[in-house]
């Protein structure tokens, strides 16, 4: 024990004082802001854009309606809109004018409203598209009112209309553990943000292990270790050591995440929709350790099974696959779907499936606890068959086991 | 007592046998050399000895006892090919392996600077290990095998590396480790080098002992009728005697081994009626590398 520990300072201390550590720890934080922030700010931008419309109405009957309707105020408590009507005849007899207006900003559009309301179409000019936040919402509630004026002219009471289309509240609820609660689930992007670096945090530790450990064959100092320690040691001191290198990694990049919230979280409506708590962080972690000591035992056998860097590239390719691909399924495959609820249970997959199942689709209790089971007892397994490899293949140089002689030693 | 007792071992990789039967054992204090060609079962034997690999059968003893991980820490074992971490820094490699070794870091951290001042290496202890010239190297490897003052040494070819002035600086260290009480297993092939150091050798070959025994025996054992011969001219003809065995012939200078029946006076006398100058006759014992040379040539035969 004692020397295990021996190994795992050892690990952690050359580790953490590495230069790529520090930067990855650094620049990780910035990074994962840079994620959340730079939508969030070009969201903000164009929710918070004020946009300069005139009305050019031919049809004579809505016209002076319009800018009633448009009494919305940015954050800022400057108006979000600003709607003028303008005549046709003033609009015929100097079109060019406005329309270089528009282009030269001084106007965002022109809303062109045909002479019959029930069949022609509007027009809306502009320099810079419909598609802004600001333009939709604009466009939506001229059809909205367009279509009430048809009804009216159809004959019904304007108090009848307006009832008749009055929006249904939407009120969301999310059930969890037989409580419900407010829906504000977790955004969807931010859940494939952490699941990406989930991902990358395992590839590159559990890589980081093999490299390890052939580091230690090629150096020769294997012999040395194995003259102080067993190989059993020797191999969870590097686990653990590397392990928690990962660990301190995630709790830094955890309590930025929650700094930034606390400041960031409150004012900003993207920030509020991402909702990553406290127990999302747990998780994170949670699935971190479980994924990276499945993976990482399989590369320290793979390590000891290899001589050269050229071993390394060919032999670590299907453990690699084994992360690769259970990224790439989680990601593509529907949180809720029956698939996703069986990979969620299965080793190997379950560390990035469960922590978007947690995320997304709101698993039982009990799927949970047993998915962490299976994943405990498969890092025992994978543990105990590393183990028996490391013991062999530390000392065995030269040309490649092949599976049969891989197989012979996990018997040994 | 016995520091380490080795009996009927025997090692095979599939089919290949790397060690058959072997049994020696090491009074404490001794000096032991290990020797034997590259491939023989020397690096296989003190593998199993530090419990690294396991016997096939056969039995080892360390400190009267069987083996226990503990052992370890008693033990400093530097095997031949040298290996430390290239990146970390000198002292810090070493206190590692004291550690490694059950020292506490305070306690490994000092004796480390100790021993680098011994070795005249104090002023590199923060130097990184792969700046340090090879031979310093060597010596660094050799602090982190006896920095925790183990009672047995396992040391895989000592001199290999070094140049005369450290080879000589490192076998004084050994003689007074030994001179101290450690038991001290030294494998090699430079056989002067094990002649003039250990109390008793071993000589093994494709995993067999051929002979063991303290120096003094093994020599006295095979120099009956061994004779050195310094001359000037062609000395062809003496493969023609039917008297001699067998003839090791550098050119002005021949070890020439008589046959059980004869003895050197009968040589000498029909040198001296052939054409060539001797100008040096002696009836000598045989080195250990001739013994070396004698018995492997004869197992390959």
């Amino acid at each position: 024990m004692k020397k295990t520990l021996t190994i795992i300072k050892r690990e952690f201390m050359t580790k953490l004082f590495n230069k790529g550590f520090l930067i990855s720890t650094l620049l990780g934080p910035i990074f994962i802001m840079g994620i959340y922030f730079i939508p969030s700010y070009f969201r903000g931008q164009s929710a918070e854009e004020q946009l300069v419309v005139q009305v050019v109405d031919y049809s004579q009957s809505l016209g002076n309606q319009l800018p009633g309707m448009f009494g919305d105020t940015n954050a800022d408590g400057q108006a979000r809109f600003i709607v003028s009507p303008l005549s046709p005849a003033s609009y015929e007899a100097d079109q060019e004018t406005f329309y270089q207006a528009v282009e030269e900003n001084y106007v965002d559009a022109i809303l062109v409203l045909p002479a019959d309301l029930s069949s022609g179409e509007m027009t809306y000019i502009s320099a810079e598209g419909h598609q802004s936040v600001s333009s939709r919402i604009f466009i939506e509630r001229v059809r909205a009112t367009i279509n009430q004026q048809r009804l009216t002219n159809a004959g019904l009471d304007p108090g009848e209309v307006s009832r008749l289309t009055a929006p249904l509240a939407l009120k969301a609820i999310k059930l969890s553990g037989g409580e419900a609660s407010a829906d504000s689930g977790t955004n969807p992007v931010v859940t494939i943000i952490f699941l990406t670096i989930l991902y990358m945090t395992i590839l590159v530790y559990g890589a980081s292990v093999m490299q390890g450990v052939v580091e230690e064959k090629t150096s020769r100092i294997m012999e040395v270790l194995l003259s102080s320690g067993n190989s059993f040691q020797l191999m969870m001191g590097k686990l653990f050591g590397i392990g928690g290198i990962g660990l301190t990694q995630y709790l830094i990049w955890s309590a930025a995440a929650l700094i930034a919230f606390q400041f960031a979280g409150s004012g900003d409506h993207f920030m509020a929709s991402a909702n990553v708590t406290a127990g999302t962080l747990f998780f994170f972690i949670l699935f971190f350790l479980l994924g990276y000591f499945q993976f990482s035992t399989l590369y320290a056998a793979v390590g000891a099974m290899c001589t050269t860097q050229e071993d390394v590239q060919s032999m670590s390719t299907p453990v690699t696959l084994f992360i690769i691909l259970p990224f790439l399924i989680t990601i593509s495959l529907e949180p809720t779907s029956n698939l996703a609820q069986i990979l969620s249970m299965m080793p190997l997959f379950a560390p990035m499936q469960m922590f978007l199942r947690i995320e997304q689709a709101n698993p039982a209790v009990w799927e949970i606890l047993l998915s962490i089971g299976i994943n405990i007892l498969a890092i025992l397994f994978f543990t105990w068959i590393a183990a028996k490899i490391y013991r062999v293949g530390s000392l065995m140089y030269g040309k490649r086991p092949s599976l049969g002689e891989v197989l012979r030693w996990v018997r040994y | 007592m016995h520091t380490l007792q080795v009996e009927n071992v025997s090692k095979n990789y599939d089919k290949f046998k790397a060690v058959t039967d072997v049994s020696f054992s090491l009074p404490e204090g001794n000096m032991f050399a290990l020797l034997g060609p590259n491939g023989a079962g020397k690096t296989t034997t003190m593998r199993m000895i530090m419990n690294i690999i396991l016997p096939d059968s056969g039995s080892i003893k360390l400190f009267g006892e069987t083996f226990q991980e503990s052992h370890k820490n008693r033990i400093g074992y530097m095997p031949e090919e040298r290996g430390l971490y290239g990146k970390m820094k000198v002292l810090d490699q070493i206190q590692f392996l004291g550690e490694m070794k059950g020292m506490s870091p305070a306690q490994a951290k000092k004796t480390g600077q100790e021993w680098l001042e011994k070795f005249g290496l104090a002023d590199r202890a923060k130097k990184k290990v792969h700046e340090l010239s090879k031979g310093m190297q060597q010596k660094v490897q050799f602090i982190g095998t006896v920095v925790h003052s183990p009672d047995l040494m396992i040391i895989d070819e000592p001199f290999s590396g070094l140049d005369p002035v450290n080879t000589k600086f490192m076998k004084d260290v050994l003689l007074d480790m030994k001179r101290q009480g450690t038991t001290i297993i030294l494998s090699t092939h430079l056989m002067d080098q094990a002649e003039k150091l250990s109390d008793e050798i071993c000589l093994i070959n494709k995993g067999e002992i051929l002979l063991q025994g303290t120096v003094n025996d093994v020599k006295r054992a095979h120099t009956n009728n061994a004779v050195t011969v310094g001359y000037s001219g062609d000395a062809a003809f003496i493969n023609n005697y039917d008297i001699v065995e067998s003839v090791n012939d550098y050119g002005n200078y021949m070890e020439v081994r008589l046959k059980d029946d004869t003895s050197p006076g009968k040589l000498f006398k029909r040198l001296a009626g052939e054409n060539i100058d001797v100008h040096r006759f002696e009836a000598a014992e045989m080195t250990l590398n001739e013994i070396f040379i004698q018995q492997i040539g004869g197992a390959e035969a």
